[in-house]
């Protein structure tokens, strides 16, 4: 079923044609190939002055109905999804990215390398993921799925303990440990692999060099369709651009949306780790400490992942340390006090930090080990070990007349709860959904009323779990005494109360927030 | 393992046969006698009051420290020591101040104000030895214990090092320094209390001269507790005076005399 066909629909796109032009449209009965064939327009244009035709001409060839800023998860999630849904597999969609994909399509996997870059994706993000078709390509053997989760606070040691008795599902995963990169490859898979409609169309290792409003022709006002200038020369217009690019979305800035929030002054570190011995125990572990979160999380075949939040100073020695020093101090980070860490991380001597280490850890409980925290970190893979500033955005708005902006370039949050990726998943799901009702009520899909549902039933959502996490960062980033005494009364009672923990789990899990 | 009592005789033999320390907490380390709260209460009641009345026995002394040593505080001293590269190395090594570590005869051949040779004249003068030192008992935590055992065997050296006497007032003055140092509640206890024995005159010298001195030195000084003495035993006392960040306070002793002389 195509647009053209529609009698209101067509009065939307053709805004401003005269009624020869639209008899002239009519024949070519799909949207589709309609907006693809420019000869249909240039002999509408034959008419008019030269210069105008060859103008429309490039214009029509580069007309989409979405355009996808950003070949990040958000982005290639939302055009497999669009492709997959029955009501808009047939829109033309362009997806730009800047870096190239080539090498994510052809990704063959080492399974005994592992990538740095990993998302904790929550049962609710991988059920969307397995409806549209993605979850089947992804390499599962490289997913670990974790059913417990064991949070205690570095200052007073306070713990809070989850498992799947608080989820209440059947399977009791907590969430799945994924690579970015497996998943990217599994959506470029299945995009693909879908051949409903015409391709999507994918223009890697290219850049948006402009946006701007496209231009008002003799034939079509194409004056509120957002046109992008590419690194490659090409030009594409959008009945409805997609910002999935990223925290400085550039989108964001051709929209004018204000975006609000604040630096948190900490690094995000990341290294893919390799544990003394599998303990095959599934368990996510994050100890907070006063300079933020340390997370390790299980990866398979006793392998972990990293994510060590942490003041850019610290992050940037922690990245120039010895690899033996480093592992060191992520066993240190998890198992000593505050004063021995701050210790050990002030010294260089690889030598001396493992001395000084097994002198401390002698005096930890050997039942601990795997019980209060993890086994030994042994190894971290060679040049895995990465750092990126952490901070917390939430737009205004996430649309605006034919733009609507999903994922980071919306909101952007700390790693603390491993919500980063899921909020994303959750902003395309809802996007897709406003889309296939604005399709099949025959209203454009660019407008900006329409796309006000997927803002309105979005925003409140990502705004209590941004503020939560960033409630949570704050008051765990101190360790001013009356402040740790409160939070640890706070934790020990939802640790003894097991119903406040299983609406935390099932907040935490995305099935019903609000 | 501790023995069971057999099961094969009567309950009543069992009765009196029962071996009550089976009850009690195992020790943490050794030489450790595990009290509870309420143990702890009696310690410090007891031996607060007797060595009131009776300032030379240290080892109540000892106990009113141990009795009264609040864990927390014990382990902010501890921390002070884990955050310092000398101090971890003490807590490290565990060396113990006895005469048996420390050779005395030696130590007062060093030349003069040398913190060996005036440590070493203390101990001469006064006739005690390092090994007078009760062992630390009744605190729980194996390191905190070290802790309090390390003060209380370093104590001789603040003395050297103030030059405060080890007479009633300079005691009392020094005790006050060492809480705003160390913060333990036992040194601050005796400076408050320990007062009141003595005369109106001996007090205000006290209040107007030397616990000014105490708490301005005591609180501004580097930690005294990370300073490993049997290493700088060479080493000039003012040197190391300047280099804590403490000032040597009036002569306690000259003031006597300059008072008695008036009289």
């Amino acid at each position: 079923m195509g647009f053209y066909t529609r009698h209101a629909t067509l009065r939307v796109f053709v805004r401003g044609c005269n009624a020869a032009l639209y008899r002239k449209y009519r024949p070519s009965s799909r949207f589709s190939s309609s907006l693809a064939s420019a000869p249909v327009a240039g002999e509408t244009a034959s008419g008019n002055s030269d210069k105008t035709s060859s103008a429309f001409d490039t214009i029509t060839s580069g007309l989409y109905d979405v355009v996808v800023v950003g070949g990040g998860i958000s982005g290639l999630t939302l055009a497999v999804s669009l492709k997959s849904s029955q009501y808009t597999s047939h829109l033309k969609i362009a997806l730009v990215e800047g870096m190239p994909l080539a090498s994510v399509k052809s990704w063959s996997p080492d399974p005994d390398i592992y990538s740095n870059r990993v998302s904790s994706i929550t049962p609710a993000s991988q059920q969307y993921l397995s409806q549209i078709g993605v979850w089947d390509h992804v390499h599962t053997e490289r997913v670990q799925a974790y059913d417990d989760m064991r949070v205690w606070d570095g200052v007073s040691g306070a713990r809070i303990h989850f498992d799947a008795f608080h989820l209440g599902t059947d399977d009791g995963t907590i969430a799945y440990m994924t690579e970015n990169l497996n998943l990217q490859h599994a959506l470029l898979s299945r995009l693909d692999n879908l051949s409903s409609g015409p391709p999507v169309t994918i223009l890697d290792s290219t850049k948006v060099a402009e946006i701007t409003n496209g231009h008002e022709f003799d034939e079509v006002d194409l004056s509120s369709w957002p046109t992008l200038k590419l690194s490659t020369g090409d030009t594409l217009t959008a009945r409805l651009l997609i910002g999935a690019d990223g925290v400085n979305s550039p989108v964001r800035a051709f929209a004018n949306i204000q975006s609000r929030g604040w630096d948190y002054n900490q690094h995000g570190l990341v290294a893919s780790l390799e544990m003394e011995w599998d303990d095959r125990q599934r368990i996510a572990w994050q100890r907070f400490l006063p300079t933020g979160p340390i997370a390790l999380l299980p990866m398979p075949d006793g392998k972990a992942s990293l994510v060590w939040s942490t003041t850019p100073k610290y992050a940037a020695h922690l990245k120039s340390l010895s690899a033996g020093a480093f592992c060191t101090l992520v066993n240190a980070a998890f198992r000593l006090g505050m004063v021995d860490l701050d210790y050990l991380i002030s010294r260089v001597d690889e030598e001396e930090i493992k001395e000084d280490f097994e002198w401390r850890d002698a005096r930890l409980p050997a039942e601990a080990e795997g019980q209060q925290f993890p086994v030994r970190v042994v190894e971290v893979q060679e040049g895995s070990r990465a750092s990126f500033p952490l901070r917390m955005r939430h737009c205004d708005n996430y649309v605006a007349p034919r733009i609507a902006l999903v994922g980071d370039a919306a909101h952007t949050t700390h790693p603390l709860a491993g919500q980063g990726l899921n909020l994303g998943q959750g902003d395309v799901s809802s996007l897709v959904r406003v889309l296939e009702r604005a399709v099949q009520n025959g209203s454009d899909i660019g407008d900006e009323v329409v796309l006000q549902a997927y803002w309105a039933e979005r925003y409140p959502v990502n705004h209590v779990m941004l503020g939560v996490v960033d409630k949570l960062q704050k008051l765990y980033c101190t360790d001013f005494p009356p402040i740790v005494g409160l939070r640890t009364v706070g934790l020990e009672i939802v640790e003894s109360l097991d119903w406040v923990k299983k609406i935390i789990m099932r907040q935490a899990a995305g099935s019903s927030v609000l | 393992m501790r023995p069971r009592v057999p099961t094969n005789v009567s309950p009543c033999v069992r009765l009196l046969k029962r071996n009550y320390t089976y009850n009690t907490p195992i020790p943490n380390y050794p030489g450790h006698v595990p009290t509870n709260i309420f143990q702890k209460l009696f310690l410090a009641a007891g031996s607060g009051i007797y060595s009131f009345f009776d300032p030379t026995r240290g080892d109540l002394i000892a106990t009113l420290g141990e009795a009264t040593a609040l864990p927390f505080l014990m382990e902010r001293l501890r921390d002070s020591m884990l955050a310092d590269p000398t101090g971890r190395r003490i807590l490290r090594e565990r060396p113990r101040i006895t005469s048996s570590s420390l050779h005395i005869d030696q130590l007062l051949e060093y030349p003069e104000n040398t913190i060996g040779r005036t440590y070493a004249e203390w101990l001469k003068r006064e006739g005690v030895s390092p090994d007078t030192r009760a062992p630390v008992r009744y605190i729980d935590d194996e390191e905190c214990a070290y802790v309090m055992q390390r003060y209380r065997e370093c104590h001789d050296f603040y003395h050297a090092i103030t030059g405060l006497p080890i007479i009633i007032e300079g005691e009392i003055a020094l005790k006050m320094f060492e809480f705003a140092n160390t913060v333990i509640p036992m040194t601050g206890i005796g400076a408050v209390l320990a007062p009141l024995r003595l005369k109106p005159k001996q007090r205000e010298r006290l209040r107007t001269i030397y616990f000014p001195w105490a708490i301005k030195n005591g609180a501004s000084a580097k930690p005294l507790i990370n300073v490993y003495w049997e290493e700088i035993l060479d080493r000039d006392v003012q040197s190391l005076r300047e280099e804590l960040g403490i000032e040597k306070p009036p002569d306690l002793r000259g003031l006597r005399k300059k008072r008695i002389s008036r009289l």
